[in-house]
């Protein structure tokens, strides 16, 4: 059917002499350069391009523009591509949803036959009794469901990209009154992003032959060249940067506008947003009107003036409009056989497009009413009732239908902008508000030429903010009601006739089953929707949210305004994940001494973003080293501050339970942060190394949240603080062991002898010709330094410890070593031992609480709390034989939960296994026996434990003191 | 007749009165179910105060997901009973609300998070209730499309599998509940905002509408998001905080993907409806606000964290996004029950996140606790009282993002 294709000047988008072969449900199609998969198809001579969704009716091309569900299809394996817009490319594997066994004949479309079975909410009233057979109903529900298909072995990658754009002025919309407001507040000096879904700029233009009035730049010009023109100026402002075949999918909050431009996403922050979305017909509702062949009028003439593909040769206009008229015209001049035009309206307009109609020979039917579509597979006719009353039959193979275009409101909406209902117009426009979003063009509700370009021209002014714009604009705002307010009333809604007429096409409910949802219960729209899921498939409401708004009211007997509308959510226009969520960027963080790991064996463990040594291969041995020896441990990852500034200590006491702002210069104390609920956030070490000056180490997994929390109060606050990360600045080792101070000593200028570095002394020196901080601290129940150095030269410190200890037997350890050293000494783990529930008290860190003093952070929760005595407590407990419970295995009582788990391990230097658990207050008693669970299952095994208050390793803390 | 050639009527106008026994203010499932066990109770002189339509805050912004693998006994026995009340909820109410049981998988890509849903395990499983941590490969057998691989960022180790568990059609539990109600007698008032509630001599009187002043001796505060002003009005201050919580859909797909999927690492959870959408969600907005604004960012990283799960799904498009508001309590736990220094003031509020999950379960303990005038036992851990004691549930750790 290659009579479909035709010749130049229809097709601007096409290069002809690329040949294009794809295939489409197996069978071969030759396309050319330019094509959509869509065009390329119906020159083809194919009419159904999917099944629909409950009915599995076939559909056709609607509305060119993908914004309609009817050619969602499969391309290379990603579903629901709207294959209207979507360009073909050599090669490319093209398969209808949907449809089974083909989309020719499909089984389940015998559901068309039975619909009346299947009304709105039929699977709220079925499937109800006998219980036990719902999942089997259920079942065959999930099989039907859906349109594409996930290969859920596929790993598509949609190579997405991310930018970020910052504007002065966002111009949506690149039709003729987006690009004039582009120009205009781009020749003010505002730096303009114009954001157009089209390939190329003009908008509807590009589909009009009909001379422009109005600006004159463009007045005299048919409107495919007046779209050119345009274009041309548009290329030559550089203040204006055009994103093609861009769209905006949500205006969010100060300024942020979203843009899909194929894989790359655009974050656009604008100061001021001009919206000109254009406006947009919708389907006509009579019986069938989803039948191939019926489309919307834009829709054909798209795929005339950009594909050059004629849809069919004999139409009919459907209109309750003069832009039926118009668009009967552009049809005429395309080529097509206009073989009438049926107007809802009882009087032929009085306008110069009436009298071409009528010179073209079209039939003219004013007051008719289409009662039904003709044909199965593809439009034969329509059934018409004439102003007459005589029904009767039209041939054609093509219908337009030509409503009135509603204003595409939005993102208007989205962008905070009301709504108010036009009665001369009956739609729905969005009323200006600020400056910052300005409203233009077709979306306003006008329709005419010249008001269209003058309130563009304005919008740029007013948007690039130029003195007197907002008085200009309100004239104009004027004149567009003065114009408004002679137009003739509106065509009355009328509920349509027929057993099918489709006002979803997503979802395939049709003006009846409202009838039904409303006389059900449901009569606002916002319910009516969720009954019926109108407005909720893949169009999103852009060709059914108008018409259900219009059928309700006439349902109910009501003005428009008392059913309203339904919320408008973005996005604009559905986006894929991988384009939302852009590159993969999910960093590895790795430390300064990694490769050093690396090179010694390591087995990697994840901690946040961070990569740690779990063990070097013997984990037995590394403990040993700890107690008998020395080791080794990257602790790098430790979350670091400087906090430094006159009021540093009393804001670090505001934030803690105990005290920082009396330690001494050169003294560690242990800090433990507690929310307003007394609740421990995070635990660490502070250095005080200068009289304004602290060195706060965190938790690995909480810094960001203790760096924030600093912040959040700082902000709020006029301490005079600085509070800087240096994670990354520094790293971080510790040298734990009875050999340790050996090791170092050898090292550093500093005094290490045991007068000289106390324990819980900070000295700032060098080590190894690094300068270091050197904190004599240690989790690991030995005496023990951990340096903080410049991670640009922790290698070499690292590399100095090692050959410094390589006669004593130092070893590095790992993170697996470091658990089973703090657990002999129940050493609490933040965030492992303790909860979102977990108090200092409660903790057993209730020693760290000094509630007499000046208000901090969690001191009446704390003091409510001590006055209560805990519930649970954290304490040690050994086990009574060899197993050793999971982490989170529960303690039981009589078969019920009393307690749970937090840490357990064996420790080959205790012989024992040993953890630490959550009791009740009362079951903390040295000695005390306790039920641990083993197995899983109500009846799970269970093994005996005795509670141990006091750390199974030096318990009196005299190695660590050494 | 033939099911869905049935024709009913949902939901009926009624001619308000100038007083009632019991308001309700709030037409969310806690509210309508409430009234529907009133009614049962015989309790028929009861008023839902809807300001909206039914089901338009939480009740309809939620993203369905039904479980009681919670980590605290106390937590544990109340969704369970929910969790069986939803299970038979279709022939009861006699509207199918879709109750599609194909588990709940918790997935944990960490060491601590492994022994995290071991004790939520421990604690499901000595109370009964179905619910066990399971391998990569078990976890293959249920959900395939699941990347299992060391690949992501963050390998899934191991998963809590909690087979009840699943999601529901939320607008037919509001409309089924809804339904019967008013057949009982109760009144649905949509359209009626609450304005201020009347105190006398210290006791509930009633509350002032948009339509009108409305005596009651008894109200309920079952205004989720909104659950602080109202109880402002009755000069109670409520340990909540009010967050948004928003959530995305995709495109319908062929279903490929049956159980719940909730990381609480990448803070997101996934399912993929009867209709074959994926219903997307995250935690709380980390502000507190009464916005229902949608955010790009919460788009972009939601959308980012569901390609680690499932990296099939990149081409899939998102629909549509929203948000709700959750009222949040210091310990991811409700607050029901009566206050003791407003007699009347009945207060089903705190639900954050979860509520939807106890809808019928507070429904009916609070029916109880109204027609009885005692608190039943199941209730008697989330009394406001507990925040003077310092007696808080343990479910924050496990609330977060569990959805």
């Amino acid at each position: 059917m290659a009579d479909r294709r035709l010749s130049d000047p229809a097709g601007d988008e096409l290069r002809r002499a690329e040949s294009i072969d794809f295939r489409f449900d197996g069978r071969p199609h030759t396309g050319v350069g330019g094509d959509t998969i869509a065009s390329a198809l119906v020159a083809d001579g194919l009419d159904i391009l999917s099944r629909s969704f409950k009915y599995h009716r076939p559909r056709g091309v609607l509305c060119a523009a993908g914004r309609c569900p009817n050619c969602l299809v499969q391309v290379n394996g990603e579903p629901n591509v709207r294959a209207c817009v979507t360009p073909v490319v050599p090669a490319m594997v093209v398969r209808s949803q949907n449809a089974w066994p083909s989309l020719g004949l499909d089984l389940l479309s015998l559901t068309d036959r039975f619909d009346r079975f299947f009304p709105i909410g039929f699977y709220y009233k079925t499937f109800i009794r006998p219980r036990r057979f719902w999942p089997l109903y259920e079942a065959v529900l999930r099989r039907i469901a859906g349109l594409g298909r996930v290969d859920i072995t596929a790993r598509p990658d949609l190579h997405p990209r991310k930018r970020h754009l910052h504007a002065d002025v966002a111009v949506v919309g690149g039709g003729p009154a987006g690009c004039l407001a582009a120009l205009e507040a781009a020749g003010a000096g505002a730096r303009v992003v114009l954001v157009d879904d089209g390939t190329r700029l003009g908008g509807h233009l590009r589909m009009r032959s009909r001379e422009v009035t109005g600006d004159a730049r463009l007045a005299g010009l048919p409107g495919v060249d007046a779209a050119r023109r345009l274009a041309a100026l548009v290329a030559a402002e550089p203040r204006i940067e055009h994103l093609a075949g861009a769209t905006a999918i949500g205006i969010y909050d100060d300024g942020l506008v979203g843009i899909t431009q194929g894989s790359t996403f655009v974050r656009l922050r604008a100061g001021r947003i001009v919206l000109a979305a254009g406006a947009a017909e919708r389907p006509a509702l009579f019986h069938a009107n989803d039948r191939p062949g019926i489309m919307l009028a834009s829709g054909i003439l798209r795929l005339i003036h950009l594909h050059g593909v004629r849809p069919g040769r004999r139409a009919i206009v459907v209109t309750d409009d003069d832009h039926g008229w118009r668009q009967a015209t552009e049809l005429i001049a395309a080529g097509i056989e206009v073989a009438a035009i049926v107007d809802t309206r009882s009087v032929v307009p009085e306008i110069a497009e009436a009298a071409t109609v009528r010179a073209a020979g079209s039939e003219m039917l004013p007051g008719a009413t289409v009662l039904a579509a003709q044909g199965r597979s593809r439009v034969t006719g329509l059934r018409i009732r004439g102003g007459d009353g005589v029904e009767r039959v039209i041939a054609a193979d093509l219908v337009a239908m030509a409503t009135r275009p509603e204003p595409v409101v939005t993102l208007a909406a989205q962008a905070g902008l009301s709504l108010a209902f036009e009665e001369r117009l009956a739609e729905w426009i969005p009323v200006a508000g600020s400056a910052d979003v300005v409203v233009t063009g077709h979306m306003t509700g006008l329709t005419d030429d010249e008001l269209i370009a003058a309130g563009a021209v304005l919008s740029g002014r007013l948007a690039a903010g130029r003195d007197g714009a907002g008085a200009a604009h309100a004239h104009h705002a004027e004149q567009v009601a003065a114009a408004f307010a002679v137009l003739p009333d509106p065509a009355p809604t009328v509920l349509p006739a027929g057993r099918k007429p489709f006002v979803c096409l997503c979802e395939d409910v049709t003006a009846k089953e409202l009838v039904q949802g409303v006389a059900e219960g449901f009569d606002s729209l916002e319910t009516l929707k969720r009954y019926s899921t109108v407005t909720m498939g893949p169009c999103q409401g852009k060709q059914c949210h108008g018409n259900a708004a219009r059928v309700t009211a006439a349902i109910r007997g009501v003005s428009r305004t008392t059913t309203g509308l339904t919320t408008y959510r973005p996005p604009f226009q559905p986006v894929p994940l991988a384009v939302i969520a852009g590159p993969h960027l999910h960093p590895v963080r790795r430390t300064a001494l990694h490769d050093r790991h690396e090179a010694a064996g390591a087995t990697w463990m994840d901690m946040g973003d961070w990569k740690r040594p779990l063990h070097y291969g013997d984990i037995e041995a590394e403990c040993r080293a700890v107690h008998e020896r020395v080791g080794l441990i990257d602790v790098s990852t430790l979350g670091k501050l400087d906090v430094r500034g006159r009021d540093a200590g009393e804001f670090l006491d505001w934030l803690h339970p105990n005290r920082f702002s009396d330690l001494k210069v050169g003294r560690i104390r242990y800090r433990a942060m507690t929310d307003d609920a007394g609740i421990i956030l995070d635990d660490g070490t502070v250095a005080r190394l200068g009289d304004d000056r602290y060195f706060v180490t965190t938790g690995t997994g909480s810094l960001d949240a203790v760096d924030g929390w600093l912040r959040w109060w700082l902000a709020a606050s006029d301490r005079r603080v600085d509070v800087t990360n240096v994670t990354a600045r520094f790293a971080a080792m510790n040298l734990a062991g009875p050999r340790a101070r050996d090791v170092l000593a050898g090292l550093t200028d500093v005094d290490v002898s045991p007068d000289g570095l106390r324990y819980l002394d900070a000295r700032e020196g060098l080590v190894a010709g690094v300068p270091a901080v050197i904190l004599r601290i240690g989790f690991v129940g030995e005496l023990a330094y951990e340096l903080h150095a410049p991670a640009d030269q922790a290698v070499h410190l690292w590399d100095a410890l090692i050959t410094a200890g390589a006669g004593v037997g130092i070893r590095p350890f790992g993170v697996e070593a470091q658990r089973i050293l703090r657990l002999e000494k129940q050493h609490a783990i933040v965030g492992q031992d303790t909860d979102a529930l977990s108090d200092p008290r409660g903790a057993s860190m209730g020693w760290l609480v000094k509630a007499d003093r000046p208000d901090f952070i969690g001191r009446d929760a704390l003091a409510a709390l001590a006055e209560r005595g805990p519930r649970d407590v954290l304490t040690g407990f050994e086990m009574i034989g060899t197993a050793v419970p999971a982490e989170g295995a529960a303690v039981v009582r009589d078969g019920r939960p009393i307690g749970r788990v937090t840490s357990s391990k064996w420790s080959t230097t205790l012989g024992k296994a040993i953890g630490l658990a959550w009791l009740p207050a009362e079951d903390v008693v040295e000695d005390g026996q306790i039920t641990v669970r083993l197995g899983t299952g109500r009846e799970g095994s269970t093994a005996l434990a005795v509670v141990r208050t006091a750390p199974f390793y030096d318990p009196e803390g005299t190695r660590v003191r050494s | 007749m033939i099911g869905p050639l049935r024709r009913w009527r949902v939901m009926r106008p009624q001619q308000r009165k100038s007083s009632y026994d019991v308001v309700i203010v709030g037409g969310g499932v806690h509210g309508l179910a409430i009234a529907y066990e009133l009614a049962r109770r015989g309790v028929r002189d009861v008023a839902v105060l809807e300001k909206q339509y039914i089901g338009a805050g939480g009740s309809g912004r939620n993203t369905a997901i039904i479980r009681s693998n919670y980590r605290t006994p106390e937590g544990v026995a109340f969704y369970d009973e929910s969790v069986r009340i939803y299970e038979g909820l279709a022939v009861e109410l006699g509207f199918n609300v879709l109750f599609s049981q194909h588990g709940h998988l918790t997935l944990a890509h960490t060491d601590a998070a492994v022994a995290g849903l071991r004790v939520r395990a421990e604690v499901n499983q000595l109370q009964g209730v179905d619910s066990v941590v399971i391998d990569r490969d078990e976890i293959r057998k249920i959900a395939p499309a699941l990347d299992l691989s060391d690949h992501p960022r963050y390998p899934i180790h191991a998963a809590l599998f909690h087979p009840p568990g699943g999601i529901i059609r939320h607008d037919a539990v509001v409309w089924g509940y809804a339904r019967r109600a008013q057949e009982m007698g109760v009144h649905i008032h949509q359209g009626v905002e609450v304005t201020a509630i009347d105190l006398a001599d210290g006791r509930i009187a009633g509350v002032q509408t948009t339509d009108g002043p409305i005596r009651a001796g008894t109200v309920v505060n079952a205004t989720a998001g909104w659950a602080s002003t109202i109880a402002a009005m009755a000069g109670v201050r409520l340990p909540i905080v009010t967050h948004p919580l928003q959530a995305l859909v995709t495109e319908p797909l062929k279903p490929f993907l049956d159980p719940v999927l909730v990381s609480a690492t990448l803070h997101v959870y996934v399912s993929q409806t009867d209709r074959g959408e994926l219903v997307i969600g995250a935690e709380i907005d980390p502000y507190a606000s009464y916005s229902h604004r949608s955010t790009l960012a919460f788009m972009e990283t939601s959308a980012a964290h569901v390609l680690e799960l499932l990296p099939s799904v990149a081409g899939v498009r998102v629909l549509r996004q929203w948000a709700g508001i959750c009222d949040m309590t210091p310990d991811f736990s409700p607050i029901i029950g009566p206050v003791p220094d407003v007699p009347g003031f009945i207060l089903d509020v705190g639900w954050g996140t979860y509520g939807f999950k106890a809808g019928p379960v507070a429904g009916r303990r609070v029916a109880e606790l109204i027609a009885t005038g005692t608190t039943p036992p199941v209730l008697a851990p989330f009394s406001i009282e507990r925040f003077a004691t310092g007696s808080l549930i343990g479910e924050k750790a496990a609330a977060a993002v569990s959805h």
